[in-house]
């Protein structure tokens, strides 16, 4: 088990003041944490659309990051939603 | 006459972007032609009266974004490019800008199709987040493009969400 602690962005940072929140992940790959955020989602924020989970990617501080890579070891991840700037 | 790439994110409470200041980075003597593009705040989408927007945005990763694609853009026109991107972040009223992408080069065609491209991926690939507020007090974040498969992509295409005018 491990705990990432995910930065919020765009839509998702209507989740929590703190634009972060702590996710325990049981696998140590993005899609391991994208599946506890599957499960999560709509367990602690039911009114939330977790829809959009699925069109959302994840990074570290310096890259997208595939589902199949591993969590970064200092455990923090962004969870980026579609983009919109310009 | 060398290429430079300068990237940068304008929080609006410190300052308003200028264009100017684009504009005079990526000009040289060897130049002929500079395009600039300049996105401002609109009053209106979709229908719906729209009072300001807010710009949320994974700083240290549209950073290396902007330098990234901005470094593409001049793999695809010439090392003598010299680029300028910069974009908001905060909350900004009805005609503000945005974003700023100017591009410099010896002939205006190159200048012109830069500029374009890297506006475009700007829009499409970098981690930046719109939130438009209403007149009636609502507020909503913008439906947009999914990063979730943007590399395995040709640089032409990018995995929608829904669709959207852009």
């Amino acid at each position: 088990m491990k705990q990432v602690n995910l930065q919020l962005f765009g839509a998702f940072s209507d989740l929590d003041a703190s634009r972060e929140i702590a996710v325990d992940v049981a696998g140590g790959t993005v899609a391991d944490l994208r599946q506890a955020l599957r499960e999560l989602l709509p367990a602690r924020w039911p009114g939330f659309r977790a829809g959009l989970l699925d069109y959302s990617a994840f990074a570290d501080q310096q890259r997208v990051l595939r589902d199949h890579e591993a969590l970064p070891d200092d455990g923090r991840v962004a969870i980026l939603p579609p983009v919109s700037g310009g | 006459m060398s290429g430079k790439i300068i990237a940068k994110v304008v929080d609006r409470a410190q300052a308003a972007i200028d264009p100017a200041e684009g504009i005079a980075a990526v000009s040289d003597p060897g130049f002929g032609g500079i395009d600039v593009f300049i996105g401002k705040v609109r009053d209106v989408n979709i229908g719906r009266p729209v009072t300001g927007i807010t710009y949320d945005l994974f700083e240290p990763l549209v950073l290396n974004e902007f330098t990234r694609l901005a470094a593409e853009v001049q793999a695809t026109f010439g090392p003598k490019l010299k680029l300028y991107v910069a974009h908001a972040k905060g909350r900004l009223g009805i005609g503000d800008v945005a974003v700023v992408v100017a591009a410099g080069s010896p002939h205006r065609d190159e200048a012109f199709r830069a500029c374009r491209q890297l506006i475009e991926v700007v829009k499409h690939q970098c981690p930046i987040w719109k939130q438009e507020h209403y007149e009636d007090g609502d507020s909503e974040w913008s439906e947009g493009c999914s990063l979730c498969h943007v590399e395995s992509e040709p640089a032409h295409a990018h995995g929608h969400a829904h669709d959207h005018p852009h």
